[in-house]
């Protein structure tokens, strides 16, 4: 295929640019040395051709599998032809005005004392997006208020304030209830209207990147089999690291000297020391207060996939106390199993979170457990009573061991809100972990 | 070597690669653009045969640099030969007009080329072949990407040796381990996946001469039903199926029941687990009448 002089399209770099950033707000890293190899790639290609254009953008933009999904469909969205992009903005045109009347429609609905409430558009937005009944029980609180006894308009912030907050609980249900349903909190839809799952972007993926929270009882057969792939690789991986080379260690002398003796002194063939490895220490400490016990499980699930690569594996499961559930480990019989038997078992299960306490414990009752060769993984969103005295309890836990990863659900853009999370990350690796795939990437560059 | 893309095809065809437009595509624009082809996949889709088939159809030397934990420059790059070294020392002893310099003993003869080097001292544009390069340790990988941007080394005793033509270089990994942004960055990338029903049976009649028209179609059938099952350890990789096609054919088969596929069950299903995960969830009649139902087994495994 002749190398063409000139693009036919002056437009071309200006499409690729927008189009490399959509995929870089999708979530896919996409350098400006891949933005160039593009368009280089699209000079060699038949550009009348989709499929060609498509590939020739694929290979040099999309670097991991997963990625795929995303991809396909924001190049479907982005390089749509004519005939449906017409089509898309029309619908998008009528999906403008109807949406419009929606907002005034609700700001009538919502008046006091014959005058709209002062809400922003996404607040009215979730009004209309409630079903008729939570409507109809709203108005009719409403209409209560402004017909009650010496109800005046300064009454008219409070009421907006409840009306606000009840939206906003309203609109937390709903976010839970889609994620139940699954879509991926990180696909690009966002990104791409209407976008729908195909590909390695839904299903499995999809599932990977869902907060673990959002599991449901259906689903849950299938995060099993996803959370033992995921161990299973995670394992192979780490047995893998520990094979030692060639040239493992550094350069033994003595041996050397004793092994080229036969060559009259003169040093012929280096020796090496062998590398040492010491099987990692590993003990778990999983938060299962009542907002915890979801991920604690999953955590626990992955965990005890790779048990066979870890000298040592304990399990202890704590909220106002520690209790040690390694024994219940053993004879596990599925992902919904070992949350009735570990979790719902639990002395300590629902409770509130003493951190310190728990701490304390550990390190009273399983001294041998911690050590220098021991890393201590916690699954905790650090919310505890007591804050001070568990944050003096993990320096102490922090001086006795080799590290302590912590595995928090809180999303990361939260942090900042809690003094414990600040705290607390200033002893240990604090990482974001409240998807499955989150907690795959985390572990497998720590153990 | 300018490769057009129907040279390119031919090639696969001549040579029995059996691959869709978007994978011959893919390896046209690694040889265009002279970027390294990353190929990532499960184990037994075709990656490493990728790097022996281009050259053949090239009709150049295959350079092959297999990866594995502890691999570093000595291994990849060059080593000094030491003994060789020492030996010369130790002859020239007694030789007092034969002085032993420095320069002498850091000269090309004492140097041992390893496969990166050679690629890049080759005089004809070869195929260099960097396998499971997800084995490979992290420090490996860094040291790897930047001899792929440059293609040249420094051996400081000799100086700067730049490539004479830039190899075709294809990567593969089993994506075991997530490798780094850096190399992916240099890398043009393909993910090849089992092949279709269809693709599959043209693959058996490439490979395997011999082989019933009516057999390759109902062993392809059955290779796709056994790798959509989930749990299994291990899929059946194409390698498994042409060695199963090759033994059908000694054996003088011509047609697949559920019977024979129970008998040489080991030849495709290496693992006591799985072996004994089909008897429990698909036996032979399960064989039987998926073959009688005619349907394609399930055969969604994409066209690589």
């Amino acid at each position: 295929m002749p190398l063409k002089e000139k693009l036919p399209d002056s437009h071309l770099e200006e499409n690729l640019v927008t189009f490399t950033n959509l995929l870089r707000q999708a979530g896919v890293p996409v350098s400006t040395t891949e933005a160039m190899d593009a368009l280089n790639a699209l000079q060699q290609v038949d550009m009348s051709s989709r499929e060609e254009f498509k590939t020739a953008l694929q290979a040099a933009l999309i670097k991991n599998r997963r990625d795929q999904g995303y991809f396909n469909r924001l190049f479907d969205y982005f390089f749509a032809s004519p005939e449906t992009r017409i089509r898309e903005e029309k619908k998008a045109a009528v999906y403008k005005k109807k949406y419009e009347a929606g907002l005034d429609q609700a700001s009538k609905e919502l008046q006091f004392k014959g005058e709209s409430l002062q809400l922003s558009a996404s607040e009215l937005a979730q009004y209309n997006s409630m079903s008729p009944e939570q409507r109809e029980r709203l108005q009719v609180f409403m209409h209560k208020t402004e017909t009650g006894v010496n109800v005046e308009e300064r009454f008219r912030p409070i009421l907006e304030a409840v009306v606000k907050s009840h939206l906003r609980y309203c609109r937390t249900n709903q976010n839970r209830d889609k994620k139940e349903g699954g879509s991926s909190s990180a696909s690009a839809s966002g990104a791409v209207p209407g976008g729908s799952g195909s590909g390695p972007g839904s299903g499995r993926a999809a599932l990977s990147e869902m907060d673990m929270q959002a599991i449901t009882a259906s689903k849950l057969p299938e995060a099993e089999q996803l959370l033992q792939r995921l161990s299973k690789k995670l394992a192979i991986q780490i047995l893998r690291r520990r094979r030692s080379g060639p040239r493992s260690g550094p350069l033994d002398l003595r041996r050397s000297l004793r092994d080229n003796m036969r060559y009259g002194g003169t040093i012929f063939k280096l020796k090496h020391k062998p590398r040492r490895r010491s099987r990692e220490q590993i003990v778990l400490l999983c938060d299962v207060s009542a907002s915890m016990q979801h991920y604690s499980t999953f955590v626990i699930q992955f965990m005890h996939g790779l048990r066979e690569t870890v000298r040592e594996f304990s399990c202890f499961s704590f909220s106002d106390d520690l209790e040690n559930i390694t024994p219940d480990l053993k004879n596990r019989g599925g992902l919904q199993q070992l949350l009735d038997r570990v979790i719902r078992r639990s002395d300590t299960w629902g409770g509130g979170t003493n951190l310190g306490l728990s701490l304390r414990s550990l390190m009273e009752k399983y001294p041998d457990l911690l050590n220098r060769r021991t890393s201590v993984i916690v699954v905790s969103d650090t919310r505890t009573i007591a804050l001070d005295y568990s944050i003096k309890e993990l320096g102490r836990l922090k001086d006795r061991v080799r590290r302590i990863v912590w595995l928090n659900p809180l999303p990361g853009e939260q942090w900042p809100e809690y003094r414990s999370v600040q705290s607390m990350s200033a002893l240990v690796e604090m990482w974001p972990c409240n998807t499955i795939s989150q907690l795959e990437a985390v572990l497998s560059g720590r153990l | 070597m300018a490769v057009t893309m129907p040279d390119l095809k031919q090639g696969f065809n001549r040579v029995g690669y059996i691959c869709d437009d978007s994978t011959a595509l893919t390896v046209y624009l690694t040889l265009a653009l002279e970027k390294p082809l990353l190929i990532e996949g499960a184990p037994g889709v075709g990656k490493t045969e990728m790097g022996k088939v281009l050259a053949d159809i090239l009709e150049t030397d295959l350079i092959r640099l297999q990866c594995y934990e502890g691999l570093d420059e000595t291994k990849a790059l060059y080593e000094w030969n030491y003994q060789r070294q020492l030996l010369r020392i130790q002859m020239n002893r007694n030789l007092e007009d034969d002085q032993v310099t420095e320069e002498n003993l850091f000269s090309e003869q004492y140097l041992m080329e390893r496969p990166l080097l050679k690629a890049i001292k080759a005089q004809e544009r070869p195929v260099l072949l960097i396998d499971e390069v997800d084995k490979c340790d992290p420090e490996f990988e860094a040291f790897l990407f930047e001899v792929l941007s440059d293609f040249q080394v420094s051996v400081p005793e000799l100086g700067t040796i730049r490539a004479n033509q830039i190899p075709v270089v294809v990567l593969t990994s089993n994506n075991e381990r997530e490798l780094s942004d850096g190399l992916k960055r240099r890398c043009l990338y393909l993910y090849l996946d089992f092949p279709s029903v269809e693709n599959e049976v043209r693959i058996i009649k490439a490979r395997v001469p011999g082989v019933a028209d009516r057999l390759a179609w109902e062993m392809a059938r059955v290779v796709a039903r056994l790798r959509q099952q989930g749990d299994l350890r291990k899929k059946p990789s194409i390698a498994e199926t042409l060695d199963w096609a090759r033994a059908l054919v000694a054996l003088n088969r011509s047609r697949l029941d559920g019977k024979l596929v129970g008998e040489t069950l080991n030849l495709v299903l290496k693992t006591r687990a799985d072996q004994e995960y089909f008897r429990e969830e698909i036996g032979p009649e399960g064989i039987e009448d998926m073959l009688r139902q005619g349907g394609n087994g399930g055969g969604a495994a994409r066209c690589r």
